[in-house]
């Protein structure tokens, strides 16, 4: 329950918390032992002002009890909200600390149940706790010194009452909570055959399987129905059993009682009356902790989950900035000294590498492409500029000095990304595009849409730079989230740009066109490009050509047509077969 | 989505229909046996406070004796074991209703959803379908099981408590019933609070997580351009606002509890003490008395439960309706009355002034007209939003025209049953999707009754049977969920296979984009070449090497046809095409040829 420690701030709140609770118990006991004396005084001897007497004190103590019992639950409300709010923002505070490989480790998937189903069960888990974990307890323990003082002849009634209720708890309890298990396994099955059957239903109605699918989701969800059954009617009969249970104790301690009070053995009917009163004291209790046992478990088990996200450690921690880089003063060279990358695994395992002795050269100013396939180690290579991954072996300086000695604001100010997925966010759009660099002019979104061949589209938009981006940017083409992000990230005018496969949505004359404005607006700055299709690279000033990791050919388009093996290669599958009549080529095995 | 709960009173519609589900048609005998039995046991609990009552009468008379005492224990005994017994059985009863139920309600909702329309699934994001499933129905669930019976038991319990007292005495039911005005008084302010609050806190709770969701997915964004300051500020702002309304929420639901249990409490008091009273002056006896107390609770307590059940059921009905909305969703696209089975004559295909628009008014396609022969091959090229993947969604009927005609074979598409047309078109699409499920079996999903050796011939056709039995255990190997343990060049060889094995006579393929490497796209290009051989074939390129062998090529430029020839001829023209297909080259075209820059409709 280490939850607690993050909220020891409140402890004044519990103890208050606690306490009302123990007022409370205190006052529901004592009220079911006046009920004794108001029995016999006022039925038994007829003492009506003894009656009236009693009559109000109870009324005194009921009062007590349920605004007693009102003040803890408040407290508990308060401790259980609390704790969520508490617990999701730190828990959101430290993974904006991550860096990539923090989330390459645990997807946002898995982040997003973290920050709500596991809070949940943790609120839930402390508002069972706060309010009962003393207080069943309590009112068991007080019962029972009731009954030894009140009515000794009866104590083991109610011991053995006891002991069958948890039986018979043990009996329902553990499977339910198995069904539960075994339901929400089946649960999860629906669900992934229905997505599946959605996102598919393209080949469902091409191949016309309908009939097919609809008994493949019958399965799991016949399932579910036997699991459901197994917890339903146990969790159905809990309070009848209960009840019942309660009932046939009143019925046994009425019988062995009566026939004591009967054959003059010295019982009073108030005391009877006082038993039962007992006995109702003392099944509640002990039903409610059977409840509230799992909601317990499943908290810790949350809150454990919990503390894993939040014990995690950033992986990339800014050193004290040793270089001092003016960003304004930046030329924009880009150079990797003998670099190696490999991914490292959530278990520290170290994959096999996907840079492998990365050594070149980025003059500013220069435009140069990234060239390969899937898995080439492109993406990878470009990431190592802004610093979103350390390199395993070797360095990168931009402008002679260590990125790694940079301050992050300073790098970030100086190389700009369009990353792979074009995200955008809910807001407007001027938001949006103004993200990288809250403080800059509308002018200067404007010079960049145009070079990104966003302005058209953007101002033809229904409320134009107010136009509302959806969540994740989905009201907007794949092709115009592209040239945003692009946008996006050319108003930071960084001295450096990376623009990572941002055009493959584009056809290629546009792409060729924006390609031409890019350079303009960054004013000499040095642009990257990453890409998989050869016409985006075809004419820039160097090209590199990635395969498994490795730089295995460099320079213009002309030179590697001629000197490249895998580019030729690349280019006939790409542009076309006959293109190259004429040209002086070795096709590969 | 707010609910209006100021009028307390549910949705009639919804509710009764949510009852059908689980309690009417071929269920009603069940349910009412189910309800006998509750009865039954209600009555054997109502005896007990009498007998009990009656067994303090015995022990309070002076000449009372064991016999008669015993008497009264033996009746009570079977009271108790009546009602045990009989809740048993009606417990058990109601739970195999409730969860027949909801397997019902979620087995109704998913095969009515194979008979949507693809536009309905183009509209609605997985998500969103999924949640009817997974949240909606399983509020609809938590009602089946923990509402519908306890309320029947309530309503029940109530009634028939309330009966017995006025049977035994008049004057100490009117003394238990005095708490009963404010204890319903006192739930309805609590449901009047608390309701509000929980939809505004489901609200809350929505954009709270919307917002997590979003920024954790874009989280390369978010470290990119250094905005975990803002992202953390919005949070906490966020999060601030599920906290208080959360707060009122629970702490409004809550105070049910004391409230309830204080009444019941007070109640207690007034029965005990106008008892007392009674007993004193004679017009009664304790026994009744210690009976009544018993009685008083029985009543009360069931009405405690009531303001949880009704937000139970309130909640069920939110569900529920959204449930229905997509089961009362009708199909768009129908067969017609007088329908006829597609008979395939060679393939012919012709387009005669065809427009469409997925939204009115926006027209994607204006004004097609083409025939193709039985056998050829057409190429589909065009910018990015030009109409390509409409024509697919037109040809195999996933949408309706909206106006002109197509032929298919000199049938007119639209008076041929789906199923039969369906069966002749075979599609490959952009986004390669296979199921979890073994290689083979995803290859024989495309026809039913398909043998292994169908599946294996055409792997082999489409260049997949190689890479499949390097697999760890070939055919057999299980894919993980949306192929991934395939690249991505692999799975699109392997729905090639499987459009083989479906041997339909006219194909349609949708290429992916490029991100396989190059000795893959040979295997891909050779195998969907081996699929579309013979046949009346479409595909539609991003590459333009993939096309450039097609008998024809049409160029959607804008949602109309420009361009309509073979490669050669339409290269002499420098039209279109011309330019499309060199300014891939950006000036680097061999022979040094630069393209004029046609404009292309920019979407």
């Amino acid at each position: 329950m280490q939850i607690f420690s993050l909220v020891t701030e409140y402890r004044g709140r519990l103890i208050v918390s606690q306490v009302s609770l123990f007022i409370s118990a205190v006052a529901s006991v004592g009220f079911a032992t006046l009920v004794a004396p108001m029995v016999n005084q006022g039925m038994v001897e007829g003492d009506a002002e003894a009656a009236l007497r009693f009559g109000f004190w109870m009324l005194v103590l009921a009062a007590i009890a349920g605004i007693t019992m009102a003040i803890a639950a408040s407290q508990a409300v308060f401790f259980s909200q609390g704790v969520g709010y508490v617990i999701r923002t730190r828990l959101y505070d430290k993974i904006q600390e991550y860096t990539f490989e923090n989330f390459d480790h645990l997807s946002s998937s898995q982040l997003m149940v973290r920050l709500n189903a596991d809070v949940v069960n943790v609120q839930n888990a402390m508002l069972y706790a706060i309010l009962l974990a003393l207080y069943a307890p309590f009112m068991l323990i007080a019962t029972l010194i009731l009954s030894i003082i009140n009515t000794p002849d009866l104590v083991w009634v109610l011991l053995v009452v006891m002991v069958v209720v948890v039986m018979v708890l043990f009996l329902l309890i553990p499977p339910i909570v198995r069904a539960y298990h075994k339901r929400q396994h089946h649960l999860d099955s629906i669900n992934r055959t229905l997505t599946e059957n959605l996102s598919a239903m393209a080949v469902v109605k091409a191949f016309i399987r309908e009939d097919y699918e609809v008994d493949k989701f019958d399965a799991p969800a016949d399932l579910m129905r036997a699991a459901s059954y197994k917890a339903a009617w146990r969790v159905a009969f809990l309070a009848p059993m209960q009840t019942g249970i309660g009932q046939l104790g009143v019925i046994l301690a009425l019988w062995v009682g009566g026939t004591q009070i009967l054959t003059g053995s010295g019982m009073t009917v108030g005391q009877m009356s006082a038993f039962t009163t007992y006995l109702g004291l003392v099944i509640a209790p002990l039903a409610l902790i059977a409840i509230v046992i799992p909601f317990v478990l499943r908290g810790d088990v949350s809150a454990g989950r919990i503390l894993e996200a939040y014990d995690i450690e950033p992986t990339i921690t800014e050193r004290d900035p040793v270089a001092q880089l003016d960003p304004t003063e930046v030329k924009g060279r880009v150079v990797f000294e003998d670099v190696s990358f490999s991914f490292v695994r959530p278990d520290g395992k170290i994959d096999s590498p996907v840079l492998r002795h990365i050594n070149l050269t980025i003059e500013p100013g220069q435009k140069v492409g990234f060239l390969g396939a899937t898995g080439s180690g492109k993406t990878t290579l470009v990431n190592l500029i802004p610093r979103f991954y350390d390199p395993t072996e070797g360095r990168i300086t931009i402008d002679g000095a260590d990125i790694a000695d940079l301050s992050r604001d300073d790098l970030r100010a100086i190389v700009g990304i369009a990353l792979q997925e074009a995200i955008l966010f809910q807001g407007d759009l001027r938001f949006n595009l103004k993200f990288a660099n809250v403080d800059v002019s509308d002018d200067v979104v404007i010079d960049a849409a145009k070079a990104a061949d966003a302005y058209g589209f953007a101002s033809n938009l229904p409320g134009g730079w107010e136009a509302p981006v959806a969540r994740r940017g989905y009201n907007v083409s794949g092709g115009q989230r592209q040239r945003l992000s692009i946008t996006r990230a050319l108003t930071a005018q960084p001295k450096i740009i990376i623009l990572d496969d941002s055009t493959s949505a584009l056809d290629a004359s546009t792409e060729g066109r924006v390609q031409e404005e890019i350079p303009v607006f960054m004013d000499h700055g040095t642009v990257i490009y990453v890409a998989q299709r050869i016409s985006a690279v075809i004419d820039l000033d160097h090209i590199y050509l990635l395969e498994n990791g490795e730089i295995v050919a460099e320079g213009t388009h002309e030179e590697l047509l001629a000197t490249s093996p895998l580019y030729q290669e690349i280019y006939e599958s790409q542009l076309g077969e006959g293109i190259t009549e004429g040209l002086d080529l070795t096709v590969a095995e | 989505m707010t609910k209006d709960y100021d009028s307390l009173s549910p949705d009639r519609g919804t509710l009764s229909r949510l009852l059908g589900y689980m309690l009417g048609g071929d269920n009603r005998a069940r349910s009412a046996l189910a309800t006998a039995a509750r009865v039954v046991a209600i009555l054997g609990l109502a005896a007990l406070p009498w007998i009990t009552g009656q067994a303090m009468n015995v022990m309070n008379d002076p000449s009372g004796t064991t016999d008669e005492l015993n008497s009264w224990m033996i009746a009570g005994l079977v009271a108790a074991v009546v009602y045990l017994l009989f809740s048993f059985v009606s417990d058990r009863v109601f739970s195999r209703l409730a969860t027949n139920a909801l397997y019902r309600l979620q087995t109704s909702l998913f095969s009515h959803m194979q008979t949507l329309s693809m536009g309905f699934f183009f509209k609605n994001p997985v998500g969103q379908l999924t949640s009817r499933i997974t949240n909606d129905s399983e509020v609809v669930a938590l009602f089946y099981e923990q509402g519908v019976g306890p309320i029947i038991r309530a309503i029940l319990q109530i009634f028939i408590i309330l009966i017995v007292m006025l049977l035994i005495n008049v004057p100490l039911t009117i003394a238990a019933l005095i708490v009963v005005p404010f204890l319903i008084g006192s739930m309805y302010i609590v449901t009047r609070i608390a309701a509000p609050a929980f939809a505004l806190l489901q609200e809350r709770v929505g954009f709270a997580s919307g917002f997590q969701a979003e920024t954790l997915d874009g989280h390369k964004v978010i470290i990119s351009k250094k905005r975990q300051a803002w992202a953390s500020e919005v949070h906490e702002e966020l999060a601030g606002d599920v906290y208080e309304v959360g707060r009122r929420a629970f702490l409004a639901s809550l105070m049910q509890f004391p409230l309830t249990q204080t009444l019941i409490l007070v109640q207690t008091v007034f029965v005990l003490t106008v008892g007392t009273l009674m007993v004193i002056d004679g017009s009664t006896t304790l026994g009744v008395v210690m009976a009544f107390t018993g009685y008083a609770t029985l009543m009360a307590s069931p009405l405690g439960q009531i303001s949880n059940l009704v937000s139970n059921a309130l909640n069920a009905i939110a569900g529920g309706e959204r449930v229905f909305e997509v089961i009362d969703e009708q199909a768009t696209i129908t067969d017609a009355p007088d329908a006829v089975e597609y008979e395939f004559k060679g393939g012919r295909i012709e387009f005669t002034d065809v427009d469409f628009s997925y939204v009115p008014g926006r027209r994607v396609l204006k004004d097609n007209t083409f025939t193709v022969e039985a056998g050829e091959s057409v190429g589909i090229c065009g910018p990015t939003g030009a109409g390509k993947s409409t024509l697919i969604n037109l040809l195999t009927r996933y949408y309706d025209i909206d106006s002109g005609t197509i032929l298919i074979d000199g049938q007119n598409i639209e008076s041929l049953t789906q199923e039969s047309l369906r069966r002749q078109i075979g599609v490959v699409l952009q986004e390669a999707y296979l199921f979890t499920d073994t290689v083979m079996n995803n290859l024989k999903y495309a026809r039913e009754g398909a043998t292994d050796e169908d599946a294996v011939a055409a792997a082999r056709k489409a260049n997949a049977h190689d890479f499949i039995m390097e697999l760890p255990d070939g055919y057999d190997t299980m894919m993980t969920e949306r192929g991934a343990n395939l690249s991505q060049g692999q799975r699109q060889m392997v729905t090639i296979a499987r459009a083989m094995v479906a041997d339909p006579k006219i194909m349609i393929l949708d290429e992916a984009t490029s991100n396989v490497d190059t000795r893959t796209e040979k295997l891909i290009q050779d195998g969907m070449r081996n699929l579309m051989d013979d046949k009346t074939s479409f595909s539609i390129a991003h590459r333009l090497a993939t096309i450039r062998d097609s008998d024809d090529i049409m160029v959607l430029n804008g949602g109309e046809i420009v361009e309509y020839a073979p490669h050669d001829e339409l290269m002499a023209a420098r039209g279109f095409y011309y330019a499309l297909y060199m300014s891939q080259f950006k000036g680097k075209a061999p022979g040094g040829e630069e393209a004029t820059k046609v404009d292309f409709v920019s979407t």
